[in-house]
């Protein structure tokens, strides 16, 4: 496991990606180094407003040039989102990571990877997009959206799953882009005629990932999913982030996920 | 200079005055990494039933202005998990451990000290009467003076152990409830819990929390508790006190201490910046420091009214 840290950042660098989304690069001196899945909190602002920190997925960790790069991507929808994206460059932050688990990115038994995002879940499959890329490990990448504004990097996943002799599948709610429909039904689609895949890592809004659950269940996939709940502490110990496991278990997500084997989740998740 | 910054709450004594408060330090080895145990005055331990609790529905938390509101409902692993598990760990390291004591009902509080009765390394109890999360729980005991005052007293002839009792600031008369501890055979009170306090989602016209209602905690709630912990200080001066409510801060851990606290305990600060309890520590001794203070007891109690 890589030891957590909480160091200072700088901001170096910011893109939109959409009308409410934007990728940011965070800077520190340190050395730090994390897997995809993992996320980390990170303090938005000063004061006691907002007072908690923010949980974001990791898309990337870089070296470059004597500093640590790590690249989040952020959907503004609150106090501490805005906060992240008026903050100058060269202002300071705090980020806690790496926390929580990751997906699990080894080749397996019958065929390639799928990695599936709904919305702002890119930023870990992105993550787990290029270190897969890198390792020459086939996958196809499923990028789903509601409309083709909001579908985000999908240069970058085209390249990411090309690289290992993978396929881009973009779907959109609207039908603006890529395929009509849900990304989950894109997926179903191709396992329907006989695409079969090794494993299913999954992050997205949590319909998606029930809808993801249920088809795991039915189809008996092997399923990963990155759940999403508001977190307080991010470590373990203020117990707002619970999720219930097949087995009665009420575990923080932060520390026992975020990402969670399918079939480790209660029966609610998949009916 | 160097600042002493030993003090005791009673019999306890403490490396300094700083504590880790139930329920934010999980079962207090969970920060090793940002906040050993061992360096603390005290770790107190997430509320222990005589079995594990699975707690509340989700949501549990809600961020507010300065502070945030949960309703957990007392998840926690149960007392002999925590005996079986934290404990020995703790004790190896030279933890000072506070067990943190909960029931729905009276059997359930002197099932847990019983338990812990065979465990050493247990420095003192906290009872928490004051949780305003579960129903059927602790805040009849900790806003009825008279159950409060039997409930203390049957912990007490269960124990030799120093006794502490976690005041709630929702009852309606805290000096009342504190007399009525101490009456019971409290050796010390710990004040305060959280603040029965809500958060609305207007466009959805729901509570923000599946429970409805929960607990405010924060630097919201500082100002409430510096008042409660001078106002039963100055009623039973003579009675040591724990100090809580939205420590963030050496600074805000010398106001405690000036108000009559012996010492305090850091909660949300916790989930904030997971070494802010051994950050408090370096910041009130070189608050003590640059006040000339040499001995941070000699803060306890400090205030000068006007």
């Amino acid at each position: 496991m890589i030891a957590r840290r909480d160091l200072a950042v700088r901001v170096a660098a910011r893109t939109d990606l959409s009308p409410t989304c934007f990728r940011i690069a965070l800077a520190t001196p340190e050395p730090l180094a994390a897997a995809p899945g993992q996320f980390a909190m990170v303090a938005c602002g000063e004061g006691f407003d907002p007072l908690l920190r923010r949980a974001f997925s990791i898309a990337g960790v870089a070296r470059r040039e004597g500093h640590t790069l790590v690249e989040l991507m952020v959907k503004e929808v609150g106090r501490g989102s805005a906060l992240l994206r008026r903050a100058p460059l060269g202002a300071e932050l705090r980020l806690l990571a790496p926390l929580g688990n990751g997906f699990t990115l080894s080749p397996g038994e019958g065929g390639p990877l799928a990695l599936v995002a709904g919305g702002i879940g890119l930023p870990p499959l992105l993550f787990a997009a290029e270190r897969l890329a890198a390792q020459g490990v086939a996958f196809d990448l499923y990028l789903g959206a509601a409309t083709a504004a909001e579908l985000l990097e999908a240069e970058r996943c085209r390249r990411a799953a090309a690289a290992a002799g993978g396929e881009l599948v973009c779907a959109t709610d609207d039908g603006s882009a890529g395929e009509a429909g849900l990304v989950t039904a894109a997926l179903e689609r191709r396992l329907e005629t006989g695409r079969r895949y090794a494993r299913v890592l999954v992050c997205g809004p949590n319909p998606m990932l029930r809808a993801l659950a249920r088809l795991a269940r039915e189809r008996k996939l092997d399923a990963e999913l990155s759940l999403e709940e508001p977190m307080g502490c991010g470590v373990g110990v203020c117990l707002g982030c619970v999720v219930e496991l097949a087995d009665g278990r009420m575990v923080p997500s932060c520390k026992e996920g975020p990402v969670f084997p399918a079939s480790r989740l209660a029966a609610r998740w998949s009916e | 200079m160097s600042v002493r910054m030993a003090t005791s709450v009673g019999a306890v004594p403490l490396a300094n005055p700083v504590m880790a408060a139930s329920g934010t330090f999980g079962y207090g080895l969970d920060l090793i990494d940002f906040c050993p145990p061992e360096r603390l005055g005290a770790v107190v331990s997430k509320g222990l039933s005589p079995r594990p609790r699975p707690g509340n529905p989700m949501p549990r938390i809600v961020e507010t202005a300065a502070g945030m509101i949960n309703a957990i409902g007392l998840q926690n692993i149960g007392v002999e998990a925590f005996c079986r598990d934290a404990l020995p760990q703790l004790r190896a390291r030279g933890a000072v451990v506070v067990v943190n004591v909960f029931g729905a009902r009276m059997e359930e509080y002197l099932e847990v000290v019983a338990r812990c009765e065979r465990e050493a390394g247990v420095a003192a109890y906290e009872l928490n009467v004051s949780c305003p999360n579960v129903s059927a729980g602790g805040m009849e005991f900790g806003h009825d003076p008279a159950l409060l005052e039997t409930l203390t007293r049957r912990c007490r002839d269960a124990t030799r152990r120093p006794l502490w009792v976690k005041l709630s600031p929702n009852a309606p008369d805290l000096v009342a409830t504190a007399r009525a501890a101490v009456a019971g055979g409290a050796d010390a009170l710990t004040l305060i819990n959280t603040v029965r306090a809500m958060a609305i989602d207007a466009a959805a016209r729901r509570p923000v929390l599946a429970n409805g209602c929960g607990g405010l905690s924060g630097p919201a709630v500082k100002p409430i508790a510096l008042r409660m912990v001078w106002e039963v200080h100055r009623a039973l001066p003579e009675v040591p006190l724990v100090g809580i409510g939205g420590v963030e801060t050496g600074r805000d851990a010398a106001e405690f201490l000036l108000a009559g606290a012996s010492a305090v305990q850091v909660g949300t600060a916790t989930f904030r910046d997971p070494a802010a309890p051994l950050r408090i520590v370096a910041e009130l001794e070189r608050f003590c420091e640059t006040q000339g203070v040499a001995d941070v007891r000699d803060l306890i109690g400090g205030l000068q009214w006007r």
